[in-house]
């Protein structure tokens, strides 16, 4: 930069550079934008992620599948199984799996559909907290303690529940989880109701995010947005009904779209949504299948243990289950699925050996950034927050 | 004249070595009392109303990296409220903050970052290290994450989990509390501002 | 279209180019492209064959199967206007492993293409913002290739206290820098 004859210095470009993050509390985990502003209006806005960038795609090349499992609940960090799921539809496939039992694939549903409520339920009460509405805050976490509890009681853990294998689910479902589950559908719905009461029709809510971060529908589609933000920009496509997986065709539920692709309606898409995972749950609580929870294949999944006593093959495939792992043929493959934050699927690729040769996320938060910060550009800094809220991005799978 | 020559000199010598011993003298009068407020006749007692002071008004700053922010957003809400223990705000800015919850894997990239945060909190500052990964690395030991970020910036405790609970994460809060009011009104306490 | 249809059209546009198709038991759809070719085919299955939506980008390094060639770039496009799928492969050399962008086709190639330069070192031509993406910008090195060790660390106990006085001089470095 230069000085005047003033002793001025002198300005090298119009635009005022203005860094965001990644300590903030407003960007949504470690993520860090530069934003070059002119006044208060956002010219363009260039994103900078890989803080926290964890290396679990070159760790998981070194650790049997069962071990990759824990991994991946830290990838999405905010709805686990999903991200579980993903992973072992994807070893299944490898593996040649035709089909797991009924109620593997129930319980399955069961506790994703938990995991989606329970991220939106993150996604509402931090988007409100962004945009000053801190009850939700408040509020939002309550119903998601519910949902933690009923975590740790199936699997243990109240976040990282690993509780989706290859080959079925780790334990069966308790009578007592069952009515815990029950009695939070119960309670649900009056409560989004309440959410709903606080925010939809509120017009400080209805100004600070309507018309902001629009997107259409062929920008949606060519920037690779997936989930509610494409959804909301008109296009209705969900993977749970277009490629159906864990028997998620046996259940009626509706796929909310909106047409302007804005912030409000992404926020109106996944309140729907919410509900929608409500409807899920009841009926797949109403017709609970009875029967085994995993594969009975002893080559993928552990025998029953009273079986350890006395049968001398459940002890052997006991043994190399445990010391060596489930053996993956050849081949590659990738199942898309349907997360909380939009398409979720791993690419996985097998040297016939029982690690994985190249294990792949393929993250919707990685893959949405740079529309988001697309959407940045013409804005004001206070719409930047509530874009950031509107994608809801989360660090953990971005960065990897 | 060879005389007065010589006196001038000895006078001389005599101020300077009386200006450096009254430097000296200066000098240790200043540290003792650049922590004053530990210093004075009711040092122990003075110190000790002040870390109860401290220990009772721990403000966090805002450092949520992963899985574990999750946790201590739960810790701050309303079924283990960290309010009622003094924790009332979460100050995004790390210089109106006293306490730093490193909450979640700190990667090779972020801890220039975690350093400079650290930096610009004011004495007296203290470090919770939440967390597996940010205790010694946790699950990652790999390239990419630091093992521990105690290699970073000083910890006070560690609480394991991954992530711990609310629950783990209020009774290490406790636990700080306690070590603050142990250490008040000592050489330790003095420390941490000096 | 069905998968079937898709390939082959393209084995009848593009013939030899086209090394390898297949529609897979699952319905997946998946060929192999010479690189030479990438950007004729990627057109192609953009304009005339509605691939709107481009899913990921992944690189594979296949050095431990001592595959020739080293290195393998994978698109994953699906048309969610007309629901269809296709996976290509792409083989890179090892000695020069660039391949053409796809930014100007899709956007949301932006991304994935700057991790396959962080990550593997492949050069890709034709991006506009082409920087290391998750690593740090002076890293030095490019993780995901098999050869770049993962850097375990072994865990310092008391009977093995060499160890700690090692991590004690990791310490050293960090104090070193100025804003310390």
């Amino acid at each position: 930069m230069g000085v005047t004859e003033q002793g001025l210095l002198e300005r090298d470009k119009d635009t005022m550079t203005l860094n965001m993050g990644p300590q903030h509390p407003s960007t949504h985990g470690v993520f860090r934008v530069v934003l070059e502003m002119d006044g208060e209006i956002v010219r363009s806005a260039e994103p900078d992620i890989g803080f926290l960038h964890t290396g679990i795609e070159k760790t998981a090349e070194n650790k049997r599948y069962v071990h990759c499992i824990p991994m991946t609940d830290r990838l999405d960090y905010l709805s686990p199984p999903q991200n579980n799921l993903a992973f072992c539809l994807t070893v299944e496939r490898l593996l040649g799996l035709k089909e797991l039992p009924a109620r593997a694939d129930y319980l399955r549903v069961i506790m994703c559909e938990l995991g989606r409520i329970g991220s939106h339920l993150v996604w509402l009460g931090t988007h409100a907290l962004d945009i000053g509405a801190m009850t939700v805050f408040l509020y939002a976490w309550r119903e998601r303690e519910m949902i933690l509890d009923l975590n740790e009681m199936i699997s243990g853990v109240r976040m990282m529940t690993s509780y989706i294998r290859v080959g079925g689910v780790a334990k069966d479902a308790t009578p007592q989880w069952l009515d815990g589950v029950r009695k939070f559908i119960d309670h649900v719905p009056a409560k989004i109701d309440e959410y709903e009461s606080l925010l939809t029709n509120n017009p400080i809510w209805l100004d600070r995010t309507r018309g902001i971060g629009t997107m259409t529908k062929e920008d949606a589609l060519n920037w690779s947005m997936s989930g509610p933000v494409l959804r909301a920009s008109g296009i209705d496509w969900d993977w749970r009904k277009k490629r159906p997986y864990s028997r998620y065709d046996e259940f009626k539920f509706d796929v909310p779209t909106q047409d302007h692709g804005d912030v409000y309606d992404r926020y109106l898409v996944r309140m729907e949504e919410m509900r929608q995972s409500r409807e899920i749950i009841k009926q797949a609580l109403d017709n609970l299948p009875d029967g085994p929870y995993k594969i009975e294949d002893n080559k993928v999944s552990l025998p029953p243990r009273d079986t350890l006593h006395t049968s001398m093959e459940s002890l052997i495939h006991h043994f190399k289950l445990v010391s060596d792992g489930v053996k993956v043929p050849k081949g590659s493959a990738y199942v898309p699925t349907e997360g909380a934050r939009g398409e979720v699927g791993f690419y996985i690729v097998s040297d016939g050996s029982n690690t994985p040769y190249r294990m792949k996320l393929r993250a919707p938060s990685f893959m949405a950034i740079p529309g988001m910060c697309k959407m940045m550009e013409g804005s004001f800094i206070a719409d930047v927050v509530a874009i950031i809220g509107s994608i809801d991005i989360v660090m953990g799978e971005v960065d990897r | 004249m060879g005389l007065m020559d010589e006196a001038v000199d000895n006078v001389e010598t005599e101020i300077n070595n009386l200006k450096l011993n009254a430097k000296e003298a200066l000098d240790q009068l200043g540290a003792e009392f650049s922590g004053a407020v530990y210093d004075s006749i009711l040092t122990t007692k003075l110190g000790k109303v002040v870390g109860w002071a401290q220990k009772n008004a721990l403000w966090p700053a805002t450092f949520g990296l992963a899985c574990c922010a999750i946790e201590m957003m739960a810790m701050a809400n309303s079924r283990w409220d960290s309010a009622r223990f003094g924790a009332e705000v979460f100050r995004a800015s790390p210089r109106q903050a006293d306490l730093m919850i490193v909450s979640g894997r700190v990667s090779q990239k972020m801890a220039p970052v975690l350093k400079r945060i650290y930096n610009q909190m004011p004495e007296p500052k203290w470090v919770i290290a939440m967390g597996a990964c940010s205790s010694c690395g946790g699950i990652f030991n790999n390239y990419a994450i630091v093992q521990g970020v105690d290699r970073v910036v000083p910890v006070d405790v560690y609480v394991p989990g991954c992530p711990p609970g609310p629950e783990a994460l209020l009774y290490g809060v406790i636990k700080l509390q306690e070590k603050i009011l142990k250490e008040a009104g000592s050489e330790k306490a003095r420390q941490r501002v000096a | 279209m069905t998968n079937e249809e898709i390939k082959e059209q393209l084995e009848a546009t593009f013939g030899d180019a086209i090394t390898h198709a297949e529609v897979s038991p699952h319905g997946e759809c998946v060929i192999r492209v010479a690189v030479e070719q990438l950007s004729a085919v990627m057109e192609d299955l953009k304009q005339n064959k509605d691939f709107d939506y481009l899913s990921q980008i992944t690189g594979v390094d296949y050095l431990e199967q001592d595959r020739e060639p080293r290195f393998d770039v994978v698109y994953e496009l699906f048309s969610l206007t007309k629901d269809r799928h296709i996976r290509v492969h792409v083989g890179l050399p090892e000695d020069e492993p660039t391949i053409p962008s796809v930014y100007h086709l899709w956007r949301g190639a932006d991304f994935p293409e700057r991790e396959l330069f962080d990550m593997f070192g492949f050069n890709v031509t034709g991006h506009p913002n082409m920087k290391r993406l998750i690593m740090p910008e002076g890293w030095e090195g490019h993780p995901l290739l098999k050869d770049y060790p993962l850097t375990v660390e072994e865990i310092a106990f008391s009977h093995n206290p060499d160890h700690k006085s090692e991590l004690i001089k990791t310490q050293e470095d960090v104090k070193a820098d100025p804003w310390a």
